[in-house]
């Protein structure tokens, strides 16, 4: 059963001084100096406005968002359960539509935003996401990223970078490089196993301006179960000054080790082209970081590499790692 | 008898400078035959960038080790400390670490005749007009020096470990000796420099301790919240009522967790020049605290309350010198400034120069990797229309 609700129809914001100015997330959050998540907070919530509620997985912005018995959410939220970013989602959104079915409610559209963190949504929380992508509600996943378990003081997860340092991971005498997992390309993954889900995008919050605000505005305009991926520089985790985390998420983009895309029906939009507007070389972003510090020439290489195979052989480039060339096996 | 030690730090930024201090404190005074033991707060944990932190040793030379512990092993803060070290002084303006707890004086915890030891570059009267009076006289110590910023995993090796060792000696020597701090950092460190830095710093301290008395010191500003009871929370237990939806234009337009406000994390803050500001909203879309509130002319006025000092702003600003970081202890409110411009703007012009000073630092990328000073160039005071396209 598709829903028959009135939708809520947003504009897409053009320019910077259009952005909503009431704040949805506001102040008084425990978050470290320079988060970039708490701006996906604050940015989906300004976007999606006050008809909204909000499920967290937990991760830094649970715990952060609800210093003992204070929260800075003025849509409703609710907190659940590691890996159950996903299910919580689908109940919540069964859960108001079964009130408006029996007329406990006003039928209106009511947004329903998830969001869980990479170790939640990436990798305890994936089957869940996935189930989620499924049904018919309308949802939207957002997967938050900051490369680690960043509320337990940073553990690898299966979307930190290659070479990173974390506590799982630490850089040692034999062994320089611990961290030896490429990162999960998980929005395609979604995007391409799901059908029912019409809008996969990723996203960074502060580069380009409004671009993410917007993409949340799309994901809730075509409806159905969407997904969006933003990667958020910590300044705790990658250990760089608080001041510099909209420049690290720019330079992440422009060196091409996150692609930044949107893909509808099917249809894939590079939302930063590489391709038209160049790539910067990988290591100006990684020097900037002290989690790459042990790193040498040979790694920055290897990574270099890597993102150039990304790019230059990859039948999609940036998303899928399926490379051209490819026969049945049965020649 | 115990001997309670706490060290206030920076999340994260001084998280291994704190532990090292308490651990050090255990290591000389068990050399010095005395049962002693360190912990970490346990509702820092997880910590935060620049969250107001503890770390506290436990010292005592009679109780067995069962006794000390469950003396202090299972309360997550002490009530009563000998000695307070506060590793940035930025913290002397209040510290809160967590919601329903309010922004508590630095020398909250200090108890009669114990002493509070700050390292600072500011002298004691700096410090006093801060900090808040208390009942009976303490001591007030300060260690010359900057506050140490390092990473999770970066330990910064400037000697401030060391140094802070020997104050600690200095301010009580019944916690641990001098002699035993150098004999350790002999032992261990194998650099006479550290034993010696340990030294001059326990020197240097026992010429610079004051003894305040009950009337030094300011009346406490902020209200202390009263934890309600188990039966007083809201039904379930945990419903947290949301904040009430509210915006309008202007100065605290915006309605904001009253429950816990953030602001004590910072060790500087922004200050705004209006008059260079050209509106293009970007330190106000890049504020992951929400700090900023739009004006009815297009400006964005800053609720210092709720501001962390995270730079931000001051690095995404296009305008030269429009947005400069000051340190914290040069200001003693958290008034609008924005109302300070509307009020007299040639006077706030004046008074933002006076703060900024001429003196700038600018952060490496890495943290732990120091600072960088340069002195600014100065822009023109009175500056309207074409003039602010060449400040950009």
């Amino acid at each position: 059963m598709a829903t028959t609700l009135p939708m809520i129809d947003y504009e897409k914001i053009k320019k910077v001084h259009d952005a909503p100015l009431e704040e949805f997330y506001t102040s008084g959050h425990r978050t470290c100096q320079g988060c970039e998540s708490a701006l996906v907070m604050r940015d989906f919530a300004k976007a999606s406005g006050p008809r909204t509620i909000a499920t967290g997985a937990t991760g830094c912005m649970y715990v952060a968002n609800t210093s003992y018995q204070t929260t800075p959410w003025v849509i409703p939220w609710m907190h659940t359960q590691l890996g159950a970013g996903g299910a919580s989602a689908v109940g919540m959104a069964a859960g108001i539509r079964a009130l408006m079915r029996k007329g406990k409610i006003a039928k209106e559209k009511i947004n329903i935003i998830n969001f869980s963190g990479d170790l939640g949504g990436a990798d305890m929380g994936l089957s869940g996401i996935s189930a989620a992508l499924q049904t018919d509600y309308d949802l939207l996943i957002i997967l938050y990223d900051n490369e680690s378990a960043a509320n337990t003081d940073i553990q690898a997860t299966g979307l930190s970078t290659y070479g990173a340092v974390t506590t799982f991971t630490p850089s040692g005498k034999k062994r320089r490089i611990m961290q030896r997992r490429w990162k999960k390309n998980v929005a395609p993954m979604l995007a391409i196993g799901h059908p029912t889900c019409r809008y996969v995008a990723t996203a960074s919050a502060t580069f380009p301006a409004l671009d993410f605000m917007n993409k949340t505005r799309k994901a809730l305009n075509v409806g159905g179960p969407t997904f969006i991926h933003t990667f958020d520089p910590c300044p705790k985790g990658w250990d760089f000054h608080p001041g510099y985390s909209r420049e690290l998420g720019e330079l992440g983009i422009k060196c091409g080790i996150f692609p930044l895309y949107e893909i509808l029906d099917g249809k894939v939009t590079y939302t930063y082209d590489p391709h038209k507007k160049g790539r910067i070389p990988v290591r100006d972003y990684l020097v900037k970081q002290g989690r790459f510090a042990h790193l040498i020439d040979e790694d920055f290489d290897y990574i270099q590499g890597m993102v150039d195979t990304m790019w230059e052989e990859w039948e999609l480039p940036g998303i899928a790692p399926i490379k051209s060339g490819l026969e049945m096996a049965s020649r | 008898m115990i001997k309670r030690v706490e060290v206030q730090y920076r999340g994260v930024f001084q998280k291994t400078l704190g532990k090292y201090i308490g651990g050090d404190i255990v290591q000389i005074a068990s050399r010095m035959g005395k049962v002693a033991f360190s912990n970490g707060r346990y509702s820092d944990a997880p910590e935060r960038n620049g969250i107001p932190c503890k770390y506290f040793a436990f010292v005592s030379p009679d109780l067995s080790e069962a006794e000390l512990e469950a003396e202090c092993g299972s309360s997550y803060n002490a009530d009563n400390v000998d000695v307070s070290v506060v590793v940035d002084d930025a913290m002397a303006q209040g510290v809160e670490p967590w919601g329903w707890h309010g922004i508590r004086p630095v020398n909250e915890k200090v108890g009669h005749k114990a002493c509070l030891l700050v390292v600072t570059r500011r002298n004691h009267e700096h410090l006093l007009r801060f900090t808040a009076k208390k009942p009976q006289p303490y001591r007030l110590a300060t260690l010359e020096g900057d506050a140490s910023m390092a990473g999770l995993w970066v330990f910064k090796d400037d000697l401030t470990r060391e140094r802070c060792l020997g104050a600690v000696a200095a301010v009580d020597p019944g916690i641990i000796s001098i002699e035993a701090v150098e004999e350790y950092l002999l032992d261990t460190g194998k650099d006479a420099d550290r034993a010696r830095a340990a030294r001059d710093a326990y020197e240097a301290t026992l010429r610079r301790i004051k003894v305040v008395n009950p009337d030094q010191g300011i009346d406490w500003p902020h209200e202390i919240p009263v934890l309600p009871k188990w039966h007083e929370f809201e039904e379930g237990g945990v419903a947290i009522p949301a904040v009430k939806r509210g915006f309008k234009l202007g100065p605290r337009g915006q309605n904001r967790n009253d429950g816990f406000k953030h602001g004590t994390s910072k060790t500087e803050r922004p200050v705004v020049r209006f008059d260079l500001c050209i509106k293009c909203t970007l330190c106000w879309a890049d504020c992951p605290d929400e700090c900023f509130d739009p004006t009815d002319d297009g400006l964005y006025d800053i609720n210092y309350e709720v501001c962390t000092g995270c730079h931000k702003c001051a690095d995404v600003c296009p305008v030269k010198e429009c947005i400069v970081m000051v340190p914290e202890l040069q200001f003693e409110d958290e008034k609008s400034p924005w109302e300070q411009h509307k009020k007299d703007p040639a006077g706030y012009i004046q008074w933002a120069e006076d703060k900024k000073g001429s003196t700038r630092i600018r952060y490496r990328h890495v943290t732990g990797e120091g600072v960088e000073k340069y002195k600014a160039t100065p822009v023109p005071r009175n500056m309207d229309g074409p003039g602010q396209k060449e400040a950009l």
